[in-house]
C-alpha cells in the first residue's frame, strides 16, 4: 500500500477571513444601487388549480407601490429560448417554468405576484393585500400518491438506471445470506445562512446588471441573456461573496426573473431579498426517497448480487433527478450482479433540485445501513465485509479506480477510533445508565471536471491578480485558488489576489460538484503555462538576460519567481528584472476555454470512512453523537483548514440528516409546515460532537494538474449511515426512516 | 407588515392610558415574538406601546419573607442568573435557560414571556387557511394535519396548539402571582387563573385584558423549591421547543413526600399543573414506583393524535425522571 506522502498543502488562513469577521465582504443583497425598489411575493396556497382573478386595487393604492408583476401584465421573458442548450455553459435551471407565465398553480408556495415597493415593508404591506382566487383540483403530494404517472429517467450526469449480471437468480436462491431493506429520507432543505437574493437593474431596455447570490454567475448570465434575447455581453452578475449554498443557488430559480421582471414593469432597479420562509419553496430542496435495498452474499461475506431502487420526486414543472442508486450502489462494491432503478415522481410539491452530494448522500444513507445488516446477518465485522468486497475497478465501467485509498481510510479510521474493542453485540457497550454504540460507513463522491479559463496580470512589483468567474460559497475557495495560482504562477501566497465572482471574468463552472478547485486549478494551472511563455518571449529578445537568444521553448519555471532553461539550470532571469528591462509595469495573459479531456480508462472517485459514537438515554431517547472519526482519500488538499473545515461540516450535516432534518409538509394544503429555523432542525453546536478528520492517499495527477479531486460534498455522504448503524448497535432497532427523533426510539427501554 | 404608529411610554399610567383609549395597541417589550408575527401578519396592533424605558426590571424580595418579585421588564438571562433565583428557585432559572438562545434570552422579558404565543404551525403562517386562535371559526388545521407538536391535555376539537414557554411551566409549579395594572387600577392573578384552555375560544390566550400591562411576578417563599428542577425532551440538544417538559420542586422528610409540585410543558395549551399527580403523591414514599403511579393518574386521561401519540409516554418517563432527580438532591 502507498505510504501517505505529499498531500496536505499548508494551513493557510483564508484570505477573506478579515472581510468576512469585520463585515466589509459585501453579500449580493448588501450591494447599494441607486433608486432600488423592493419586491416582496404573493404565493400560492394551493397546491394544484388555475388562478381564477387577482384582485390588486387595494394593493395598487398602498403607501409606496411602484409596480405588482402577476401573470396577466408580466414583461415576460422569451422562456421558450431558456428551456434549451443545457450544456455545462448554459446555466442551469431545476424549473422550467417561468414565474407569472400563465394561470396555472403546480405547488403550494408557487409565486403568484409581485409587490414591487419603495421600501421592504410598504412591499410586504401591499402584498398582504392582494386577493387571489382560485380553482384549487386535486394535489398529489406523495410519491404513493403520483404512482400512476411515475416515469424512468435518465439522469443529467451519466447513467441513472442501471444493469449489470443477473441480480435475480442469487436473489431468489436459497444459499445465500440476503437481507431486503426499505429505507426513507425526508424532504431535506439547504438552508444556507445567507438567503437567496438578487438585485435587478436595467439600463435603458438591453443592458441588465444581477447582484445575485449564486453558485454559477456565468450560468445566470446565460440563462437570463437568451430568456430575454440579449446578447450575453449585456447580462453582467456579480457576487463575490456567498455565504453558504449547498445546492440551492445552483440553479436559477423563480425571484432571479422576478427581480429582472419587477425592474423592468416598475422602471427602477429591484432587490429581491428570498426570505428563509420562502427557501423551503422558492429555490429548491432534497427530494424525499424511498430506497429498497437487496443484498445477497456467500458466507464468508462476498456479495453475489445487490438491488437498488429508489424513487424520488420533483414538482410538475421540475426536472432534477436525484440519482441514488447509480452513485452508491453502482460503483461502490465488487460484485458480479447489480442493477439500479430509479422512478421519478411528479407531486404537487415544489421543485426538487441538487443538495450536497445529491444521489452520492442519500444513496450511501441507503446501501451503508443494508451493509451493516448484512454484517449482521452475516455474523461479520462491518469493516471486514467492506474489505471482502473491495473494488479496485469500477464495478460498473469496469476500468481501474485513479488513486483510490479507501482501505487505508479503514485501517487508520479504525485504529484512532479503537474500533476493535467493539463488542458487536447490540447494547452491550453501554455507560452508565446509557445505551452505547459504535457505527462506521464508507463515504464517496465522484471527481468532476468542468470548463474554466482564467486571466493574469503580473506586474513589476512582483504581484499578481488572477481572475475567473469562479464562486466561493464559504468553502475556502478564494484561499485554495490564491494557493494554486502562488504555486503555478512562482509568486509569493501574499502577493496574489484572486478575484472571483463577476462575469467580467473569463468562464468559471457552477460552484457543484465539488469541481470549483480542480477545475479552476487546471485552469490556472494553464495560463502560468501562458504567462511562463510570455516571459521567456520578453526574455529571448532581450540581449541583457541570460536567457537571451535562447527558444523559448526551452524555458520553464524553474524556481518562484523564476524562468529558466530546462536545458542549462544556471541560465535564469527574474520575473520583475525581465519587465523592468523589457519597460513594462505588467504583463497579462488569459487561458482558453475548452472542453476537459476525460481519461476513460479510469474511474475517478474520492472515498472515506466515518466511525461514529452515539450515546442514548433509553427511557428519553434523543440521541446525541459524541464521538466521530474520519479518514478522506480525496487525493491532494490544496489548504488543510478549509479542507479540514469542509469534512466537519458535511459530517454535521450528516448528523443532522440522521437525527432531526425533516421539511415537514401539511397534508390537506401541501404547505411546508417547518419552514424557519426553529421547527425545520439543523445540528446546534450542542449537537455537533468533536471530529477528527485525516486526509490519506496521494495526489491524483491522473485526473488534473494539480492533483486534487473536490472536498466539498464527501463530508456529508455515508454520515447519516453511520450514525444509523450506531443507533442499531447502541439499541438493537433499526429504524430505516429518517429522521431518527425520539418518538421512534420509545420502544427501546 | 400593517402600518402601526409608535409610541414610547415614560410611566406605566402612560402605558396604560394608550391602551385604555385603543383597543388595538399593543405593548412592545423585549419583540422576540411581538415582531416576528407582525412580519407574518399574525399580529396586526394598528399602535405600539414601547414598554422598555418603564422602571419594571428589578428582581427584589418580598418583604416579610414573603418570597421574591420578578419585574415584567427583567430579561430572561438576567432571572436565570440572579442569586435569589438560582438560590431558592433553580427550577425557574433551568427553565428560563433551557428556552430559546443567549441572544433571545438577553432580549425577551418576563411579562412578554408569559404572553408568547403557540409556535402551533398553522397559528403561526397565515398561507394556512385554517386556524380557530388566529381566524376563528375557521376550523383546526393541525387536528388532521401535521401534529407531532400539539397537544395531549386539555385540548378542544377547536384548538390543539400547546403554550411554547419553558417560563411558564416553573412558574405554574411555583404558584407565581401576575401582578397587572390599568387606567383602572391593579390586580393580581394567580399563573393558573392566567392562562386559558382553549374550549371554544382558542383566540383567547389568557385572562389579561387587552388595556392591562403586566408589572410583576411574584414568586411565593416556597422553602422547599430549593430542591426543584426542570426536565426538558427536545428533538436537539439545544435551540428546540419542548416536546415534552417537567418542572418539580418536592419536599421530602424521611423518604416521606410531604408536599409536591409538578407541572408539565409542551403537552396543553398552557403550562399544565399536574394536580392529580401532586395528590398521588403526598404521604407515598418517594421512589420510582410512586413517581410513575402519579404520571399515570395525571396522564390518564390523555389524547393523542397522528403525530404525537408517543408523547403521552415521554411524558410520563420525564416526570418520573424529574421526581427522582429531585429526590435524590440533598
Amino acid at each position: 500500500m502507498a505510504e501517505t506522502v505529499n498531500i496536505l498543502g499548508p494551513a493557510r488562513n483564508r484570505v477573506d477571513g478579515r472581510l468576512k469577521v469585520t463585515g466589509a465582504a459585501k453579500y449580493s443583497v448588501e450591494f447599494q444601487v441607486p433608486n432600488c425598489a423592493y419586491g416582496w411575493t404573493v404565493e400560492s396556497n394551493v397546491a394544484k388549480g388555475k388562478i381564477l382573478s387577482i384582485d390588486t386595487k387595494s394593493a395598487q393604492a398602498a403607501p409606496g407601490v411602484l409596480a405588482i408583476v402577476t401573470h396577466l401584465n408580466a414583461p415576460k421573458p422569451k422562456e421558450p429560448a431558456a428551456k434549451k442548450h443545457r450544456g455545462q455553459t448554459d446555466g442551469i435551471r431545476n424549473e422550467e417554468r417561468v414565474p407569472f407565465s400563465d394561470d396555472e398553480i403546480h405547488y403550494a408556495g408557487q409565486y403568484v405576484a409581485l409587490v414591487v415597493a419603495k421600501t421592504i415593508e410598504q412591499a410586504r404591506y401591499a402584498a398582504s393585500l392582494v386577493k387571489v382566487s382560485y380553482a384549487p383540483e386535486e394535489p398529489l403530494l406523495t410519491m404513493n400518491a403520483a404512482k400512476s404517472s411515475a416515469t424512468k429517467p435518465k439522469g443529467s450526469f451519466g447513467p441513472v438506471q442501471i444493469k449489470k449480471g443477473d441480480v435475480d437468480l442469487p436473489l431468489k436462491g436459497t444459499s445465500l445470506t440476503k437481507i431486503e431493506q426499505i429505507y426513507t429520507t425526508p424532504t431535506e432543505t439547504h438552508n444556507p445562512i445567507e438567503m437567496s437574493g438578487t438585485i435587478a437593474a436595467w439600463d435603458r431596455d438591453d443592458k441588465l446588471t444581477l447582484y445575485d447570490a449564486t453558485q454559477f454567475v456565468k450560468g445566470v448570465q446565460s440563462v437570463i441573456a437568451r430568456a430575454w434575447n440579449l446578447p450575453i455581453e449585456n447580462v453582467r452578475v456579480i457576487c463575490p461573496f456567498v455565504g453558504g449554498a449547498f445546492g440551492c443557488k445552483g440553479a436559477v430559480w423563480p425571484h432571479v426573473f422576478a427581480a429582472a421582471m419587477g425592474a423592468k414593469a416598475a422602471g427602477v432597479p429591484v432587490k429581491m431579498h428570498v426570505t428563509r420562509r420562502n427557501m423551503f419553496v422558492g429555490t429548491g430542496h432534497r427530494t424525499p426517497t424511498t430506497q429498497t435495498i437487496a443484498l445477497a452474499a456467500t458466507r464468508d461475506g462476498k456479495l453475489r448480487a445487490m438491488r437498488h431502487v429508489s424513487h424520488i420526486a420533483t414538482s410538475p414543472v421540475g426536472d432534477h433527478v436525484e440519482s441514488c442508486g447509480a452513485r452508491s450502489t453502482g460503483m461502490m462494491y465488487e460484485s458480479p450482479a447489480i442493477q439500479v432503478e430509479e422512478t421519478l415522481h411528479k407531486i404537487n410539491v415544489a421543485s426538487t433540485t441538487f443538495m450536497r452530494a445529491p444521489g452520492e448522500c442519500p444513496g450511501t444513507y441507503a446501501l451503508e445501513c443494508a451493509m451493516d445488516e448484512l454484517a449482521y446477518a452475516l455474523k461479520m465485522d462491518p469493516v471486514q465485509l467492506r474489505l471482502t468486497n473491495y473494488a479496485d475497478n469500477h464495478p460498473v465501467k469496469n476500468v481501474p479506480f485513479s488513486a483510490k485509498h479507501l482501505k487505508e481510510c479503514y485501517q487508520v479510521g479504525a485504529e484512532k477510533f479503537g474500533w476493535a474493542k467493539r463488542n458487536p453485540q447490540p447494547r452491550s457497550m453501554r455507560d452508565g445508565d446509557l445505551l452505547g454504540g459504535w457505527g462506521m460507513a464508507t463515504k464517496t463522491y465522484p471527481a468532476h471536471k468542468m470548463e474554466a479559463a482564467a486571466k493574469v496580470m503580473l506586474r513589476a512589483d512582483g504581484s499578481a491578480t488572477v481572475q475567473c468567474a469562479a464562486h466561493d460559497l464559504g468553502t475556502g475557495a478564494y484561499t485554495a485558488l490564491t494557493q494554486i495560482a502562488s504555486e503555478q504562477l512562482g509568486v509569493p501566497f501574499e502577493k496574489v489576489k484572486f478575484e472571483l465572482g463577476d462575469t467580467d471574468f473569463p468562464f468559471g463552472p457552477v460552484a457543484g460538484g465539488s469541481n470549483t478547485t480542480g477545475t479552476v486549478g487546471t485552469a490556472i494551472h494553464e495560463v502560468a503555462q501562458l504567462l511562463h511563455k510570455a516571459l521567456a518571449d520578453l526574455a529571448v529578445k532581450d540581449s541583457e538576460s541570460p536567457l537571451y537568444n535562447l527558444s523559448s521553448n526551452d524555458i520553464a519555471m524553474i524556481a518562484p519567481g523564476h524562468i529558466g532553461s530546462k536545458i542549462d539550470n544556471k541560465k535564469s532571469d527574474a520575473y520583475i528584472d525581465i519587465l523592468r528591462r523589457a519597460g513594462r509595469g505588467s504583463i497579462e495573459v488569459q487561458s482558453e476555454l475548452k472542453e476537459p479531456e476525460e481519461n476513460k480508462k479510469m474511474a475517478f472517485q474520492s472515498f472515506g470512512a466515518d466511525f461514529v459514537e452515539v450515546k442514548i438515554d433509553p427511557l428519553l431517547p434523543r440521541v446525541q453523537v459524541t464521538r466521530v472519526v474520519s479518514v478522506i482519500n480525496c487525493g491532494r488538499v490544496v489548504t488543510f483548514k478549509p479542507a479540514r473545515n469542509q469534512i466537519i461540516g458535511g459530517i454535521n450535516m450528516g448528523i443532522g440528516m440522521a437525527l432531526m432534518e425533516a421539511t415537514e409538509y401539511d397534508p390537506q394544503t401541501g404547505l411546508p409546515a417547518t419552514r424557519n429555523l426553529a421547527d425545520y432542525h439543523v445540528v446546534t453546536n450542542a449537537d455537533a460532537p468533536v471530529i477528527d478528520v485525516t486526509f490519506v492517499g496521494e495526489p491524483d495527477f491522473a485526473f488534473n494538474p494539480i492533483g486534487c479531486r473536490g472536498i466539498g460534498e464527501i463530508g456529508i455522504t455515508g454520515a447519516a449511515a453511520a450514525v444509523a448503524s450506531a443507533i442499531y448497535h447502541a439499541t438493537g432497532k433499526r429504524v430505516r426512516d429518517l429522521p431518527i427523533t425520539p418518538d421512534k426510539l420509545m420502544d427501546i427501554a | 407588515m400593517n402600518p402601526f404608529s409608535y409610541t414610547r411610554a415614560t410611566d406605566p399610567q402612560q402605558a396604560t392610558q394608550a391602551t385604555a383609549t385603543n383597543a388595538s395597541a399593543k405593548f412592545l417589550a423585549g419583540g422576540t415574538n411581538l415582531i416576528d408575527l407582525m412580519k407574518m401578519g399574525v399580529e396586526r396592533p394598528t399602535q405600539l406601546v414601547d414598554v422598555n424605558r418603564l422602571s419594571l426590571a428589578q428582581i427584589e424580595e418580598l418583604p416579610n419573607g414573603c418570597g421574591v418579585r420578578i419585574g415584567a421588564l427583567a430579561r430572561n438571562s438576567d432571572v436565570a442568573q440572579h442569586p435569589l433565583i438560582v438560590q431558592r428557585y433553580p427550577v425557574l432559572s433551568q427553565a428560563l435557560l433551557a428556552g430559546a438562545s443567549p441572544q433571545l434570552r438577553n432580549l425577551a422579558t418576563t411579562g412578554g414571556n408569559l404572553l408568547q404565543r403557540t409556535r402551533c404551525y398553522y397559528f403561526y403562517d397565515p398561507a394556512f387557511p385554517q386556524c380557530n386562535k388566529r381566524n376563528p371559526g375557521s376550523g383546526c388545521g393541525a387536528l388532521n394535519g401535521f401534529n407531532r407538536i400539539h397537544a395531549i391535555l386539555g385540548q378542544s376539537e377547536q384548538c390543539i396548539a400547546t403554550n411554547p414557554s419553558d417560563m411558564n411551566v416553573a412558574l405554574a409549579a411555583l404558584d407565581a402571582v401576575v401582578q397587572v395594572q390599568s387606567a383602572k387600577g391593579t390586580r393580581s392573578i394567580p399563573i393558573a387563573d392566567f392562562h386559558r384552555l382553549p374550549g371554544d375560544t382558542p383566540n383567547v390566550d389568557t385572562n389579561l385584558q387587552a388595556d392591562e400591562l403586566i408589572t410583576a411576578v411574584d414568586l411565593p417563599a416556597i422553602p422547599f423549591a430549593t430542591r426543584s428542577h426542570y426536565l426538558k425532551v427536545r428533538d436537539r440538544a439545544s435551540y428546540a421547543f419542548a416536546l415534552v417538559s417537567v418542572a418539580v420542586a418536592l419536599d421530602v422528610q424521611n423518604g416521606r413526600i410531604n408536599a409536591a409540585r409538578v407541572a408539565l410543558g409542551g403537552v396543553a395549551h398552557k403550562a399544565w399543573r399536574a394536580q392529580k399527580a401532586e395528590a398521588a403523591l403526598v404521604g407515598k414514599t418517594a421512589g420510582e414506583k410512586a413517581f410513575r403511579a402519579a404520571a399515570e393518574t395525571e396522564l390518564a386521561a390523555a389524547k393523542g393524535y397522528k403525530h404525537n401519540s408517543f408523547k403521552i409516554e415521554l411524558a410520563k418517563r420525564a416526570m418520573v425522571r424529574a421526581l427522582s432527580t429531585v429526590a435524590q438532591m440533598t
